[in-house]
This record gives C-alpha cells, structure tokens and sequence, in this order.
C-alpha cells in the first residue's frame, strides 16, 4: 500500500487511465454531517458546528465535475455518510442538479440517499424524488428507547414509520430499513419484536447488522472499561437465526450476510462493491474503485476544502492495480453474498496469476471447508451454507490465504 | 590480518621467562576487563585500540557483555624481581570507549605508554580470559590443562559465588598455583577484607595473599602483574626428547580453515612441520604459527618451543578432524605416550529446531536451516544435530546443547547469521533406558530420518539405549527402567532464604547433601537434583526467591532410575510428538493439567471443537477442551471497506503463518513451550 501525503490529489490516477475503458457504472458521494457522534459510529462524519454545508455542497461539485468525465451512464448512485439527510433542502437541490448535468443516468438506475428518521420531512422527500432519488434507506437501528440510548441514537422510535410513509407518499418506492442486533443487554425476544416492527413498515428491504465493536469508538471504550458487556456469542448466534427465519417469512430473501430483500429489490449499489465493479466516489473518505485502482479521499473535511486539484480531491490511499489481490478481494466479498463465488472462474485466475500449485491449495481448503458442512458447491459456485455464513471472515481469511 | 611479531621469543630465551595463566572466576566478575587491563598495562594494546571487553570478539559476546568463548593472548613485560610496587605508577584513568581521536588518547597516563627499561628482565605472559557462564565450564577445564597458574577474580561487593568455587576446584585439581584477586574495590559497596575471609573460608587460600584490584580504574595492576611473575611458576621441564603439544582448543575461520590452539610441553613445533595427531592419528602439514597479541601475530621465527601456546593452521578444513585435547606430535619422530586430555563436553540440554514456516515452503526452508547449523558446528563443535521428522513440524534438527543458555546462543546465532527463523520445541534431557535383549529397537517410523536412540552399552545381556527425545522412547513393554541424568547442585545463598531454597528444591525431587558455612550472612548448600527438574526455570526461581542473591553452579554426577512415564499429549485426538514429555509418575496428573491449561490458553480457537488429552499409555489422565468459535464474521463490509477489511483478514492469515498445523489445528509457536510448565 502506497501511502501518501494528504497533499497528493486523486488527479494523477484519473489522468492515468484510459476513459472509455474506465466508465463506471456508479457512484458513492459522502455527507460528513451528523447531529452528534453516535457511539459505535466509525464512519467519517463530524457535528457541525461551524456551518460549512454550503461551502461542502459548492467544493463537492467542483470534485463530481473532475471525475465526471470517468463515468459512463450511471446505474446506481449511493450518498451515504454522515447523516445526508441533515443538508438543507436547498443545498439538496443544488447538489442533485449539479449531478444530473454532470452525469448520465442509466435506464435502471438506482438513486438511494441514506436518512435519519428524524430529519425526513415532506419538504425534503419531494425535493429528493423530484431529483431522481428512488430509494431511501433509512437508519432505525432499534425500536427501544433503552437499546438507542445504548447506542447513543436520539430518535424517537415511532419516527422511523413516518419517515417510511413519507418517502411512499413522495413517490420513492423503495426503502430500506437498517436495523443492529446483539445490542448489550438485548434478548432475543427484544431482537424478535424489533424485527417484526421492520417488517410491519412492509419495506422491500433491510438490513440487519450484528453490532461491531470498531476500534476507536466510543462503544468499544466503553466496553473495555466494562461498562457494557457485549452480548453472548450464543445469543448472537440464535438472533442470525431468528432474523432468517422472520425474513423469509416475510417473503425477503437474505442475498448477504447482513442484508435481505424481495427478490429483485437487493441494492444494486451494495452488489457493485461486492461483485468488485467499478465505481466513483466523492466527499471526504469516499473510497473509490476503478480500473483495479483503490483510493480513498482525505477523510477530513478541513483538507477536503482546502485542497483543490482542478476538482479533484486529496487522498489518503492509494492501491495501483494488482491482479493477485482483486483475487483475493473477490473471494472476500464473493463469500458474503449468497449467489456465492464463481469457482471456476477463480480457480481459473488463480491457475493463470499464481500458478497450479496455487489453485490446487485454493481447490483443497474450499474441499476442507465443504466437508466442514460451511460451504458448498453449487452450479459450478462456492456459497457458504448457514453455519458458513456465520465463518464467513475465517473461511474468507483461508481461502485468501491459499492465493499469494 | 597477520604481522610480523617484533620479537622472536625462543631466541631470546634465556633471559625470557614464561608465564602461562587463565583468569577465572564466577560470571561477571570482572574477567574480561581484568584482561583489558593486562593488554594496556603490558603496552599490547595502546589507549586508542583499548575498548572494554576487548577479548569478547563475537558480537554475541558485544552484546550481552559475556564471555562464550576463551581466549588466549601473548604479551610481553619486563619487570625486576623484588622491585617493590610503591615504585610503580598503580593509577591510572582508563580511556572512555567513545574516546576514539588519536590525539586524546595518546595523552595515556605515562606509566603505561613509557616501556620500562629494556634492561629489566622480559616476560612472555600467554594468559586466557574465560568464560563465567556455568554452560562453557568445558571452556575453563581445557584452558586451566594448558597453564601453570590461575587468577581467582572475586567480585568485592558480591563475593564467594558458586562458579567462584567451581572453577577454583578445577584449577586446585590441576595443580595450579592461584592468586585470589579481589576486583571491583573500587565500588562504594565493596566489602573487600570480608570477601577475603570468605575466600580463606570456602577455599582455603590464606586471605593475606589476596591482591586488591580494580579492573576498571586499573589500580592495584601493577601488583598483580609483579605477582603473575614471581609467584606462578614457569613451565615444567620437557619430559621426553619427542615433541608433545596439548590442543587445547580450536576454531573455525573461514579463510585459514580450523585453527588449533595448542600448548607445547615437549620438544618444538616448526612451520613445515608434518604434524600427527596422536588420538586420530591423521597427519598435517604447519603452514603458519600464529600468537594473538591481540592481534593474530605471525611468529617470525616459525618455531615455538616447550613452555609456549600459540596457534597452528594446517589446512584443516573441518573441525570434526580436530579433537580438543588430542596431544599434537611429529610424524617422523612421533612421542609414544599423549599427554593426558579432556573429557569431550557432553552434551545435557536437547532440542528440535524446525524452519518456522508454512507448509508450502518447508522444502526450501529446511535446506537454508541446514546449511546454517552447518556452518555454525564449524564454529561450535560442542553442540551436536541430527535430522529429525515430526507429523506435526516436518523436518528439523534434534540438537544437543551444553546447557540453556547454550541453546539460546545457538538459536540465536542461527536466526541471525543463518537467516531462519526457527520453531523451537521444549528442552528435554537425555535418559539411559534399559530394555529387555539386547537388540536396539526397530525404528518407529519408516523414513528413518535420524532417530536419536543409541545402543550405549550392553548390561547384564540387556541393552542400555540413550534416548534425548520422548517420542523415540520404545514400547513400554520392553522397558525395564528408564535412569535420568542426576545433578550434584551447589547454592550460595543469604542463610534466611535457606527454608525457601529447600521447599524449591524438595518439590523438584532432591536430595539433601550438605550445608558449608561461607560468612555470617550466607552459606553453600548442596543437593543432588535431576537436571530435568532444574533446566528450565529452577534458576529464576532461585534469583527470585534470593533477591537476586543466590547463585547456582551444578554437574551432572550419573544417572539413577526412578518411576518415570511417557506422558502424551493429544490435540483433538492425535498424539502430537513435540510435546511429549517424560515425568516423574507421581507428577505426571498436575504436569498433564497445567500442560493442558497452558495449550487451552495458548491455541486459539478454531472453527469446531479441540479436544485436549494427557494420556499415559491408553490412559487418559487429564482433558480440556478448546470451545469452537461458531462466529466469526463481520456485519458490514461496504464499498470503502475493502481495503481495510482485506487488510485486516490478511493480518489474520500472517499471523497463522507462524503456527504449526497438526492435522487441520494451528498450532502457536509458544504451545510447544508449554511443556515447561512445572504446574507451579
Ligand atoms: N566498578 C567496577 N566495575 C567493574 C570492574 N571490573 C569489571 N567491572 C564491570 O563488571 C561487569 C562485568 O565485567 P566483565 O569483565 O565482562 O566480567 P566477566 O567476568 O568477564 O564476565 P563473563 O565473561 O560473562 O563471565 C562490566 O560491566 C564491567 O564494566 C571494576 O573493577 N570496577
Ligand atoms: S451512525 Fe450515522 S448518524 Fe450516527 S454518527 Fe455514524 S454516520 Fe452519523
Ligand atoms: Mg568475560
């Protein structure tokens, strides 16, 4: 890994590639804002005290008119952040015209924002479906007043409807719900009553995460000062469970390891990153993907203003291409999504980047793992069962292991 | 680099008088700056060479500031019997050792740079600096065989220790004339006249011939220099016309090929010389006679005569054609009597060394760990290797050390100047067990790679197989017992810390054998105790319990039969050879807990159950289970999340590549040490 000074600019790698060859079908953009700091939050994003929105708006589509030009026409375009829905709505408007004269828009394109229940209104619903956005993907995390306060979320729970109903009654047909389980002190009957409460909003959509303890936050701290005691691995176990269970029920299919949908509703964004296509990315710590490239931006906000490379942004990494670790970074993502990873095609990559013996080491721990009941092999696939599922990160760190 | 040596000694004999002495004591006494100072008293190194240690030429030796191997060096002194010391200038400010401009360090103190008056009477002093360390005592026995006298270095704050009395025995039972020194006086804490009454005291040299010095300020040097002259006497007389020559030692260098040190007691020894060695009867020719003054000098004359140690190279190339202790002869006109020699070290502390690395590069890793065990038995001869094979770790060498920190050094060594890293299991000693017949047993395992079982000898029709590796221990069925090696064990030790020592050494299965009285404050224990009970952590509990006070020195005195088993240990059923262990049937249910506690702690946990066994024969007699993990996965994995995460799973896989696999369990390199556990 290369890493660079914050001062060296994304410029030198885009005016690198070829432009047809590079046209990426999608695009993230990162809102760094947030109300406050929720405590197992290790996304970029800062409480604003300062009001820098306009100025952020007006430097993010200098960035989205440098690297337009990399783009073809755009299948799905993801802002995510931070809390994107705490923009002013004018400054929302601003932004997504900015986006439609600088890109193309594909015919099935996917527009999703992610929102705070809180701060959905109906003024901001019209402004989003009127630009495009067709896909909402809501953070509720839990319906309990005691697990959000674990989490230090401050949104009442009955938001999380409304905010369901207001993007229906605006025109934006898909939501998504988020939702975290394994919260200290949460049973798994508590698990199984928030999940019914998602289902009942009859999104198209969700995902259920099992909380992570990311280093450095403010979570984890708390846990290594015992103050909070991370659920039992068992319990955990029996809420992966009970989450297949109700969702099938429910007519959503788990497509990955944390995320279900009706059949046809899986978010076409999310899969872009998993199948390891190609996409553009811009706001601070937005990390891009693009002709076996990786970088990520600058993730402060105070550098992402300042510097200006003819639009383009500082970044922080950089990866050139390497087609021995696109390998292993397809087995890592290719795991975790129950269409599963194509074995021969892999098998074959590997045999021609590493060698036979290579591919021979790989072909035996995917054996040793299939007769472990964890994963199996289907239509010439690898896709791990439901026990697999649960080793995903061990089983993934193997087979890596066997390509270098 | 070779010069010219100004003088050629054995034309100037007489008046040249020599003087042959090693420089003993217990570890850090203060040898080797004592030799400092001998080299700079006598001129042979001048202030802008001097660096402190200057004889710890390995850089092993530089680093953890101790002595391995001895050395021998040759310097010249004049000096007048009778002449009083209060003439002599017995001061001085040695150099600081980043003093390094020329200018400043000329400015020496006058007594050392000014030679004394060439008229005085010369003295060829060859003096060896050794080891302190208990493991390189072989070093002190072959180097005290070439000499007439010894200097006892005693450490003035610490005093009599146990290697003090060790090596002063060795050089009383050779005959050697000893001048106690007590170094260090110049410490506030030094208790001088009392450490010499403890001296009189254990030893019995009169405390009134003490000599007080310090080796760091160089005061009472030039005394000591005068009594190195008049009191050690000069070499004995040729006892037969044929030449006769001691090896005393010997060494590898890559240019020159083995170099032996060898101590002439008959007749001479000439470049051109055809030389046979009388043990191996193979034959040499001199091409060089070296002394190191420090400096590898050559000797201009080509000849060293009765009385004199130097080296000789002969184009040997392999230190397996050299015997230390062999006598050193002419061809023509061979000697028919050797002189007498030494017992090879034997080796009492063993290991397996296996290439740490994954499986998929064993092949190659292996032949780099050999040519590096090669290359370093050029240097070391007292340590021995045999290939070995395990299920679990592959091939790997089964070597035997002189004692642990001798292991340490050659482990070291090996990482270091061979370039492998190296996974190293448990040390183990060596037992004698008789079996029923007197055949050897067949081997276990068809690819034969170096089984360490030996036929030593035959007893009443019954075969006596040495066996240094648990897994090669035959069926239990032929065993008729199985004796380990017994250590004779002296403590020195504060007299209020007595009752603790004699708890510890109780739990390890000693026995009692005698109490000296040393000083008021401390006294000198003894106990015999299995070396098994005592090669790992004994002497870290000793320094614990004693504050850092006790010392320790032991000698290995023969080997008792008791009630010992094989204890297996099985990691999710199969017996993992590596971590066999042999023990004492009365406690082989605590050492199989703790092993198992320590393995449970040691091996992560993987993805389905790992059961853990102590089994002696079939017998199951401790367990533990290593739970699996059934979760292992990370909720969310978005776009930016890749590198990072690839990364972090990357770091797991890095981190099994240090780990062992027995059957489909990685296995840390630590949990191999976990048989050291006593279960204390
Ligand atoms: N103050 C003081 N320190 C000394 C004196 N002599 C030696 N030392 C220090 O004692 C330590 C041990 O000295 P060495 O000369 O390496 O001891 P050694 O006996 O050769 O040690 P081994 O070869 O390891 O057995 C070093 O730190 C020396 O600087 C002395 O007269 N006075
Ligand atoms: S969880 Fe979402 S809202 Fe909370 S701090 Fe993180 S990005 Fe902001
Ligand atoms: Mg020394």
């Amino acid at each position: 890994m290369l890493r660079q000074r914050p001062a060296a600019s994304a410029r030198a790698i885009f005016l690198a590639l070829d432009r047809a060859r590079a046209a990426a079908r999608s695009l993230y953009v990162h809102v760094p804002f947030c109300f406050h700091k929720c405590h197992y939050c290790d996304f970029y994003s800062i409480v604003d005290r300062q009001d820098r929105q306009e100025p952020f708006v007006a430097r993010l589509l200098r960035e989205l008119a440098a690297i337009a030009p990399w783009a073809g026409a755009l299948d799905t375009v993801f802002v995510g952040g931070g809390t994107p829905s705490l923009l002013r709505v004018d400054l929302w408007q601003r932004l997504l015209t900015g986006l439609h004269e600088r890109f193309r828009f594909g015919p099935v394109a996917e527009f999703t924002v992610e929102c705070n229940p809180e701060t959905v209104t109906p003024e901001l619903m019209g402004v989003l479906a009127a630009g495009g956005v067709n896909r909402v993907s809501i953070g509720a995390q839990s319906f309990e007043a005691r697990h959000l306060r674990t989490l230090e979320r401050r949104h009442d729970p009955a938001s999380v409807a409304r905010a369901v109903a207001l993007a229906r009654g605006a025109g934006i047909t898909r939501q998504s719900v988020d939702l975290i389980f394994g919260i200290p002190g949460q049973t798994v009957g508590e698990w199984e009553a928030d999940l019914g409460a998602a289902l009942a909003l009859g999104t198209n959509h969700l995902s259920c995460y099992d909380l992570t303890y990311e280093p450095a936050t403010a979570l984890t701290a708390r846990r290594d000062r015992g103050e909070v005691t991370p659920a039992d691995e068992d319990v955990e176990i029996e809420m992966f469970a009970v989450t297949l269970g109700a969702t099938r029920a429910a007519g959503l299919a788990r497509y990955e390891v944390s995320n279900y949908a009706r059949p046809g509703d899986e978010c076409r964004h999310n899969l872009a990153y998993w199948r390891q296509e190609q996409w553009l990315a811009a706001g601070p710590s937005a990390s891009g993907h693009l002709a076996g490239h990786r970088w990520k931006n600058t993730p402060r906000l105070d550098d992402y203003l300042s510097i200006d490379d003819g639009g383009f942004a500082p970044i922080a990494d950089h990866e050139p291409p390497e087609p021995v670790r696109a390998i292993r970074e397809r087995i890592m993502t290719g795991l975790r999504l129950t269409e599963g990873l194509d074995a021969r095609a892999t098998l074959a990559s590997v045999r021609a980047e590493c060698g036979h013996t290579r591919a021979a080491a790989l072909a035996s721990r995917a054996e040793w793992h299939r007769a472990s009941g964890h994963l199996i092999e289907d239509a010439g696939r690898w896709v791990l069962t439901e026990s697999g599922f649960l080793l995903a990160d061990g089983i993934a760190s193997d087979l890596m292991g066997a390509v270098d | 680099m070779v010069v010219a040596l100004p003088y050629d000694p054995p034309s100037m004999a007489p008046p040249l008088q020599i003087r042959n002495f090693s420089i003993i004591a217990h570890i850090d006494h203060g040898k080797s700056t004592l030799a400092d100072r001998l080299l700079q008293a006598t001129n042979a190194v001048s202030a802008r060479e001097a660096r402190e240690q200057h004889l710890d030429s390995m850089d092993i030796e530089r680093e953890r500031g101790i002595t391995i191997k001895a050395s021998a060096v040759t310097v010249l002194h004049h000096h007048q019997p009778g002449q009083t010391t209060d003439e002599l200038e017995s001061d001085f400010e040695p150099p600081a050792p980043e003093q390094r401009s020329g200018d400043a360090a000329m400015r020496g103190p006058a007594s050392l740079r000014a030679p004394v008056a060439a008229s005085l009477p010369l003295y060829m002093l060859n003096f060896i600096d050794t080891p302190g360390h208990v493991d390189f005592n072989y070093e002190v026995s072959r180097a005290l065989k070439a000499c007439e006298g010894a200097i006892l270095v005693v450490d003035a704050t610490q005093g009599v220790q146990a290697q003090t009395v060790v090596n002063a025995y060795l050089a009383i039972n050779e005959n050697l004339t000893i001048i106690p020194v007590i170094n260090k006086i110049d410490l506030p804490s030094a208790r001088s006249e009392e450490v010499a009454m403890e001296i009189e005291q254990v030893l019995g040299i009169d405390a009134a011939d003490c000599l007080y010095v310090s080796a760091k300020t160089g005061r009472g040097i030039p005394e000591l220099l005068a009594a190195v002259c008049e009191k050690f006497p000069p070499p004995r007389p040729p006892l037969v016309r044929q030449t006769r020559a001691l090896i005393f030692d010997a060494q590898y260098d890559d240019y020159r090929g083995v170099i032996v040190y060898v101590r002439v007691f008959d007749g001479s020894l000439s470049v051109g010389d055809k030389i046979r060695m009388m043990g191996t009867g193979r034959t040499f020719n001199i091409t060089d006679i070296i002394k190191y003054t420090p400096k590898p000098t050559r000797v201009e004359s080509g000849t060293i005569g009765p009385g004199e140690t130097a080296s000789i190279v002969a184009a040997i190339r392999s230190l397996k054609d050299v015997r230390v202790g062999d006598t050193v002869t002419l061809d023509p006109d061979p000697a028919t009597e050797p002189l007498p020699g030494y017992q090879p070290p034997r080796q009492m502390v063993f290991c397996d060394f296996y290439p740490a690395t994954t499986a998929e590069q064993k092949g190659n890793d292996f032949e780099q760990l050999r040519d590096s065990v090669e290359k370093l038995s050029l240097n070391d001869s007292s340590f021995t290797f045999q290939p070995v094979h395990s299920d679990a770790l592959g091939f790997g060498f089964r070597c035997g050390f002189l004692g642990l920190l001798h292991m340490d050094i050659i482990q070291e060594r090996l990482e270091r100047e061979g370039g492998v890293e190296i996974v190293q299991t448990a040390p183990t000693v060596s037992y004698e067990v008789q079996i029923r017949g007197d055949k050897p047993p067949a081997p276990k395992d068809t690819t034969g790679a170096g089984r360490s079982v030996e036929v030593v000898r035959i007893e009443n029709g019954n075969a006596v197989l040495e066996v240094h590796n648990p897994a090669d221990l035959p069926h239990p069925g032929s065993i008729l017992e199985i004796r380990e090696p017994i250590c004779r064990v002296d403590i020195m030790l504060p007299k209020d810390k007595i009752g603790d020592i004699m708890k510890l050494c109780l739990d390890r299965r000693a026995t009692y054998k005698s109490q000296t009285f040393v000083s008021d404050a401390r006294d000198l224990v003894s106990f015999e105790i299995p070396l098994a009970e005592i090669i790992y952590d004994f002497y870290d509990k000793l320094k614990g319990i004693t504050s850092g006070y006790g010392t320790m020195d032991y000698e290995v005195i023969g080997y008792r039969p008791d009630n010992l088993v094989k204890m297996d240990i099985l990691i999710n059923g199969d017996p993992v050879e590596a971590l066999s262990i042999i023990v004492h049937r009365d406690k082989a249910e605590h050492r199989g807990r703790a092993l198992l506690r320590r393995l449970r702690e040691q091996i992560p946990r993987h993805q389905f159950e790992i059961p853990l066994q102590a089994a002696l024969g079939a017998k199951v007699i401790a367990r533990e289970t290593i739970k699996a993990f059934r979760k292992d996965v990370t909720a969310k994995c978005y776009g930016g999340d890749v590198s990072r995460k690839r990364k972090l799973l990357e770091k797991q896989k890095e981190g099994k590549k240090r780990m062992k696999s027995v059957g489909s369990v990685n296995i840390p390199q630590e949990a191999f040490m976990a048989v050291l556990d006593q279960g204390e």
